[in-house]
């Protein structure tokens, strides 16, 4: 009996064949990926691909068990698969990379894979490789963990829903003046000192009103609080120059106008106080008498406001020497001992004038750094399900029951994630395709294999006959890249018609939109058409372009109110939302070296309306967590 | 169950910083009593592998492991602390180097005696065990031995696509909080083997209009031959629980109790038997399904990686909650079907 004994007993001899030939693609290699790396190459995968962008951090450790302290600072993808080689049978292959840089990794190198199996902790990623998922109609598990909590949702394009299927919560948000006049919360006071103080003082390219636009999401009405906000911004560029000026002596400054000054004018409104607890500006001789203190300090300790202050004037002189070296601007990196000790002691401080409860630094890292919890085990489980479930996915299993894929199961931890007693994992069947979802209901979508001759000779107004001829569009259409969502033509912006398409900027990898802008005489439309340009290698055989062949189906667009309502509602990146309307929120993205960590965004289930009963459940441990759980 | 010595003396920097990612979620005050606890896993097959796994990285403090097989070239399947030379070697001399580069802080011992040839007081020093991949007879002894020095036990095997775990922790009492809501918690039984002792409330530190009970719970246990005899649901499923029930928990109950006759199972027999497992636990005989007790029979005893992973993974973050004091345990007997992922938690 060779090794193969165990899975030839499972799924007998010809399935375990046809496994030796499939080829999978992981996608990360962080606390889920290395599980499945481990468990892909036991069951006898042929063929297994990892891509991961990150290298090893020592907070890894706990639960990325193909990982050494020797290991630190290497690349995941690579070290993972030296880890393996004693026990591995399969041909591996990582890749250092960002899955979603299209160079790197094209079109046609994801067809050669059977089924991906996602191990990510962000939204953008996960979103990427659905979507190729859905181009490709290849089958893809996503999954991911938070703490106790897990989930997998297995994927099959055109069959279930797609992960765009179901709207993912966005970033929690506070409205300016309770940052700036009104905190009631720790958090309320590490937003203040990351987003708004830190920023203001140390990093590039604030201008003085920066995020003080009239378009704000203030959460008041009242005028005069507003025109406070907007003053104290202006003078806080004054202190900018304090520091850029690396001006030590005048760290006391800083203080008296944040912790002193401020806090007098914000006294003065007295609307804000009707029904709150006024702040309490610190003493001036308390800040005149602290002393520098460079004695070691216990991060897991709640300080004191005296060793606050000293802290904080310890650690602005440091910024302060750093900051002519690092081109006056340095960011908050939660692994930046200096950046995460300014912004905890400046939020405790501010706490500590609001009577808020003051918090150790390492319980501000884990907010201010949007540190999701993880723990090996819950990653074993997710894992070891998703392995599973590829077996079903790809057939393989004997005596499976399911006639399609409406059969399949998709799993999260129900028991650890307290929404039931009774059941350790919650096993609902998947749903089908939710009919209002832009990814995989509302676009056609199909693979534009096009040769780079093709690609310099053809222009955009052939390019668009072709379309038109093909798929049967009306005469108005428009065409946009939707890389960077730029116009390329409509019916009054036909400036680039007689460009080639690589004139246009379209190249191997763009994905280009192309929309009925017409109708017919009953008002249906053809449904847009979402198109990946693949771009082949010149040949005589090769056509200069194959179009996919596809049917296109008609629709009957939304009124514009109703548009707008959903347009609301849909996912705003960040970054664009600080600059747009300027609510504070936490960055997505903050903690990377964290890559395996997601929160558990379930999709929609028949245990949907437990999730809310969950949440209400959350103990105080979890607390900021759940916040932050919410960004991904 | 009290941790052998109850040293919460402070965790270290690079301990914080190693195990940080899990503090945030257990607190400091966990992870210093798993580093105080002295665990015994019996048999690293490819379910010990994946529960020695995650307890060494968790950071526990000591863990014996007590296993003397070779290896197998069928255990190149499941298990990954070994290696194709390793084939014929003693199998905790060929895994030992590779358990302990995981994680260097937990003290490790290695046994290769065999489970029979241990006398009662080798069990003594365990403040908990974990047998896995055992015959019931070995089950049922060793058991025995637990319940007499009161130490908790997990017990685990699985059959192919298909697996179990029972749990003993004799009796022992959880604390757990929920928000308040608008019915308050009250004393007494709230299932088979649990009762709420206690419930005190207690406000949230940062914002003082949040209020969390805080709930004491006791669990009660069965020992395993208890359990394995008098496993019954009568009167305790609606109709559609009883729906939703699969064949893996009467199939898997009839392999644990018929098995001086395993190796000489064929369908038929397995299924003969399963009915009148089914009779025991009061549920229609129609919930056996044919094509399940065909799948059982062929995969008896077999052992998978990624069934493995799942319950390695919920053995030992169990183990990790009780020795952390941490949410309360399992209780007491949960079966998996790896095809439809379905995971009921029986309370017998």
């Amino acid at each position: 009996m060779g090794r193969e004994a165990s899975i030839t007993r499972i799924i007998g001899p010809e399935n375990y064949a046809r496994l030796q030939h499939f080829k999978c693609l992981i996608v990360g290699a962080g606390g889920i990926g290395s599980e499945l790396l481990k468990d892909c190459i036991l069951m006898g995968f042929g063929e297994i691909h990892i891509v991961d962008l990150d290298t090893i951090d020592l907070s890894n450790l706990n639960r990325q068990f193909l990982f050494r302290q020797k290991d630190i600072k290497q690349p995941k993808s690579t070290t993972a698969v030296k880890a393996v080689q004693h026990f591995s049978n399969s041909k591996l292959i990582p890749y250092q990379g960002n899955v979603m840089d299209t160079k790197q990794f094209p079109l046609h190198w994801f067809s050669q894979f059977d089924i991906f199996l996602n191990g990510l902790d962000n939204l953008a990623a996960r979103r990427y490789v659905n979507k190729i998922s859905q181009f490709l109609k290849k089958p893809l598990i996503e999954s991911g963990t938070s703490g106790f909590d897990g989930y997998i949702q297995p994927i099959l394009p055109g069959i279930t829903e797609c992960f765009d299927c179901t709207k993912k919560e966005t970033p929690k948000t506070f409205p300016v003046c309770t940052i700036r006049s009104t905190p009631s919360q720790p958090i309320h006071c590490i937003v203040w000192a990351k987003n708004f103080l830190f920023n203001q003082l140390f990093t590039s390219d604030q201008s003085p009103t920066a995020g003080d636009s009239d378009d704000n999401d203030w959460g008041t009405d009242d005028k005069e609080e507003i025109s406070r906000i907007k003053q104290e911004t202006n003078e806080l560029h004054d202190l900018q120059q304090v520091v850029h000026r690396q001006d030590k002596a005048h760290i006391t400054d800083i203080l008296k106008k944040l912790f002193i000054k401020d806090i007098e004018k914000l006294l003065q409104l007295d609307n804000l106080w009707k029904s709150r607890a006024k702040p309490v500006p610190l003493s001036e001789s308390l800040i005149e008498s602290t002393r520098y203190d460079h004695d070691s300090t216990d991060l897991s300790a709640v300080w004191g406001l005296e060793k606050q202050i000293n802290q904080f004037i310890r650690v602005t002189g440091k910024l302060m020497d750093r900051i002519s070296q690092e081109q006056y601007n340095i960011e908050f990196d939660k692994d930046d001992q200096d950046t995460l000790i300014f912004v905890a002691t400046a939020a405790n401080i501010r706490s500590h004038i609001f009577g808020i409860p003051i918090k150790t630094v390492f319980d501000i890292k884990q907010i201010a750094g949007n540190i999701i919890p993880a723990i090996a085990t819950t990653n074993a489980i997710v894992a070891g399900l998703s392995t599973l479930t590829s077996l079903r996915l790809l057939n393989l299993l004997p005596y499976d029951k399911a006639s399609s894929g409406l059969d399949v199961n998709m799993a999260f931890t129900a028991r650890a994630s307290n929404l039931s007693k009774d059941r350790y994992l919650s096993n609902p069947k998947l749903a089908p395709p939710n009919c209002n979802c832009a990814v995989c209901s509302k676009v056609a979508r199909g693979v534009i294999k096009i040769t780079i001759q093709g690609l310099e000779k053809l222009t955009l107004s052939q390019f668009i006959e072709m379309l038109k001829k093909q798929y049967g569009y009306p005469s108005e259409t428009s065409l946009i890249d939707t890389s960077d969502q730029r116009l390329l033509v409509d019916f009054d912006f036909e400036d680039l018609l007689n460009r080639t398409l690589s004139q246009a900027k379209l190249r191997d990898g763009s994905v280009i939109l192309f929309s009925d802008e017409e109708g017919d005489e009953r008002e249906m439309y053809k449904q847009p058409l979402e198109l990946y340009l693949d771009v082949v290698e010149d040949n005589a055989a090769a056509l200069e372009v194959e179009l996919p062949s596809l049917q296109i189906a008609l629709f009957k667009p939304q009124k514009q109110d109703e548009k707008e309502e959903q347009e609301m509602t849909k996912e705003k990146s960040p970054a664009n939302e600080e600059n747009k309307n300027g609510i504070v929120i936490l960055d997505e993205e903050e903690n990377r070296g964290e890559k395996d960590n997601t929160a558990t965004k379930r999709p929609r289930s028949p245990d949907q309306t437990l999730q809310d009963t969950k949440k209400a459940k959350t103990s105080k441990s979890s607390e900021y967590a759940e916040d932050i759980i919410e960004l991904d | 169950m009290e941790p052998s010595s109850i040293t919460s003396e402070r965790l270290s920097k690079d301990e914080i910083d190693l195990y940080d990612r899990q503090i945030r979620l257990w607190g400091m005050a966990a992870q210093a009593r798993m580093r105080s606890a002295k665990v015994l896993l019996i048999g690293l097959g490819s379910l010990g592998t994946e529960i020695c796994k995650n307890v060494v990285l968790s950071g526990l403090g000591h863990l014996t492991i007590l296993d003397d097989t070779l290896v197998q070239e069928e255990d190149l399947g499941s298990q990954f602390f070994i290696s194709g030379g390793d084939v014929d070697s003693l199998k905790l001399d060929s895994a030992q180097s590779r358990i302990q580069d995981l994680n260097p802080r937990v003290e490790l011992s290695f046994d290769t005696q065999s489970m029979e040839s241990k006398t009662s007081d080798f069990y003594k020093g365990f403040d908990l065990v974990i047998g896995t991949e055992l015959s019931t007879k070995q089950m049922t002894m060793l058991n025995e031995l637990t319940r007499k020095y009161n130490i908790p036990i997990y017990l685990a095997g699985s059959n192919g696509l298909f697996a179990y775990i029972f749990v003993d922790l004799i009796q022992f009492d959880a604390e757990d909080e929920k928000l308040k809501g608008s019915q308050p918690t009250e004393k007494g039984q709230i299932s088979t083997n649990t009762e709420v002792i206690e419930v005190r409330t207690r406000h949230d530190e940062d914002d003082d209009k949040k209020v969390f009970e805080v709930i004491k719970t006791r669990h009660y246990y069965k020992s395993f031959q208890q359990m394995i005899k008098t496993a019954s649901l009568k009167g305790r499923l609606n109709r559609r629980q009883t729906k939703r029930l699969s064949s893996v928990l009467p199939l898997t109950l009839a392999l644990l109790q018929t098995e001086d006759e395993i190796g000489k199972l064929n369908s038929r027999k397995l299924k003969e038997k399963a009915v009148v497992t089914c009779l025991q636990l009061g549920i229609p005989e129609t919930v056996l399904d044919d094509t399940y007790v065909e799948q059982f029979t062929r995969q008896e005893g077999v052992q998978f990686a990624p069934v493995s992973a799942v319950i390695g993974g919920s053995i030992a973050q169990d183990v990790i909650n009780i020795l952390g004091k941490r949410q309360p345990p399992l209780n007491n007997f949960i079966v998996f079907d790896g095809i439809t992922l379905d995971m009921p938690i029986f309370e017998f």
